[in-house]
């Protein structure tokens, strides 16, 4: 097996493009997943019983769940209920429905970190329920779990090449094909790999950094 | 007699079974401020925390300016939960400073006077920064506008606290054990600023407090709790040199002996 640059040159062009399909899957995704997770994070939250049991069995059951089966049964077995949704449309529900269960714990944790004075304070206060959360809970809740919230982001990059399997051509998919047309593995599949790394590493070291500005302000 | 601003009507509090309060009435004049003492566990906090609405009420009534606070008259004029709304509306007359400030670390000491102002008053944002520097002046803390609460001292903290209530313009202002989270040496800044708004001002005040010489000065009325239930309730000079009930009198012995 010898490694032939002006292959892998060649292959390049074609894999680097296809990581937008994968840099786009990943911010839906996510973004998909902040919305939802805070959504659980509320309704698990609700002194309404049922809603509280309702949402904190579905967050459990998302969460102890493969992402894959997940996927699969989104893109092959939702069809046949009558939702037939597109590779990427579908992979990214996945992925956002399935991080936002864990996102939920992160918002959770950020939450209870929030004394019960501040709640008792905004009371006080005479503030709504809503500015409560929006004014007072929420701005001191968030900053310290942005750091985790940065990991889950990278973790969730990470995990796109998942997304191959319902057929989304994103970068592995695109490694693959061509693989398989050139019988040659080893180039693209090392690009694939070594852009994940590029990419996923400095946004680590920039995590890093930004959790350390946060613990000086905190 | 003008009307009370607040009234309990045998206000009754149970915190699973054990009861804290006992069937009190209660009543506090425009502008009068009073004094609540008593021994620890005899329920002071939980009087105040319900006229706050911080804790549900069990039984009985309590009014602020003939309104009820927990309740609200249904058609047939009879008293159910009050709304969320009438209970905000009635609330706005109450204002509130805490043993541990509770300040908003996330904001900057004028932030967080304004924000209330502001959000919930929905007064002009202008308006209330001048409002809010003017209560900065008051307590002494104007240099200080721009810090954030960590960057502050206890007492300055409290001092913080007290302008972010008075801010509200509410009628009446509890303190529930003010100086006592504070280190001694800071606890004569706090009561100093407490004693110029109860001097100037024309709120009713309803202090928490174990500072006897402190409640002599300020209040008008002091009430002795204890086992739930307000045992005495009369003037300063009645309460602490006069005291009638067995209770009072070894409380206020115990009190001079921990001194
Ligand atoms: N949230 C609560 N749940 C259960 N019991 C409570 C709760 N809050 C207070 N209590 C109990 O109610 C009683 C009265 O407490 P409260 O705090 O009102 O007394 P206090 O007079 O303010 O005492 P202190 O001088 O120590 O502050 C105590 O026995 C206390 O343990
Ligand atoms: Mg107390």
């Amino acid at each position: 097996m010898v490694w032939d640059w002006s292959y892998a040159f060649d292959i390049l062009p074609e894999i680097a493009s296809a990581l937008s399909v994968t840099i786009s899957a990943t911010v839906v995704g996510f973004i998909l997943a902040l919305v939802l997770g805070l959504i659980w994070t509320l309704l698990i939250r609700s002194t309404n019983k049922i809603v509280h049991h309702v949402a904190n069995g579905i967050v459990r059951f998302i969460r102890n769940t493969p992402l894959l089966v997940q996927l699969y049964f989104i893109f092959y077995v939702f069809p046949s209920i009558g939702i037939a949704l597109d590779p990427f449309t579908a992979g990214v529900i996945g992925l956002g429905v399935h991080y936002s269960t864990y996102l939920s714990e992160v918002f959770r944790s950020g939450i209870e970190s929030v004394g019960p004075g501040q709640w008792e304070v905004a009371t006080a206060l005479n503030f709504t329920k809503r500015k409560t959360w929006t004014r007072i809970i929420l701005p001191q809740a968030i900053p310290p779990v942005i750091p985790v919230i940065g990991n889950y982001f990278i973790t969730m990059f990470k995990e796109t090449p998942l997304l191959s399997a319902i057929t989304l051509v994103e970068i592995l998919q695109t490694a693959q094909n061509i693989g398989a047309s050139t019988f040659r593995y080893t180039e693209p599949l090392t690009i694939v790999g070594v852009l994940f790394l590029v990419l996923s590493y400095p946004a680590s070291l920039l995590i890093r950094r930004l959790e350390l500005k946060i613990a000086e302000r905190y | 007699m003008a009307e009370p601003i607040v009234k309990y009507n045998k206000v009754t509090k149970y915190f699973d079974d054990l009861q804290v309060l006992d069937e009190i009435d209660f009543e506090i004049q425009p502008g009068e401020k009073v004094a609540l003492i008593g021994p620890s566990g005899s329920g002071k906090t939980t009087f105040a925390r319900l006229l706050m609405m911080l804790e549900e009420i069990t039984d009985g009534t309590i009014e602020v300016e003939g309104e009820y606070l927990w309740h609200e008259k249904d058609d047939k004029g009879n008293l159910k939960p009050a709304s969320s709304e009438h209970q905000r509306k009635v609330r706005s007359n109450i204002g509130m400073v805490f043993q541990h400030f509770h300040l908003f670390p996330h904001m900057t000491v004028l932030q967080n006077i304004i924000e209330a102002p502001v959000t919930v008053q929905g007064r002009d944002k202008k308006e209330a920064t001048k409002a809010g520097k003017d209560m900065l002046d008051k307590v002494g803390l104007l240099d200080k506008a721009d810090a954030y609460p960590a960057q502050l001292s206890g007492g300055q903290k409290q001092r913080v606290a007290i302008a972010r209530a008075l801010v509200m313009q509410p009628k009446v202002l509890i303190f529930d054990e003010p100086t006592s989270a504070l280190d001694p040496e800071l606890v004569g800044e706090v009561l100093e600023v407490i004693k110029s708004i109860a001097d100037e001002g024309e709120a009713s005040m309803l202090l928490i407090t174990h500072e006897m010489d402190f409640a002599k000065e300020v209040a008008d009325r002091i009430a002795f709790f204890d086992g739930g239930k307000i045992v005495e309730d009369g003037p300063p000079s009645d309460i602490l040199y006069n005291p009638q009930s067995e209770r009072l009198k070894d409380f206020l012995e115990r009190f001079m002996n921990t001194q």
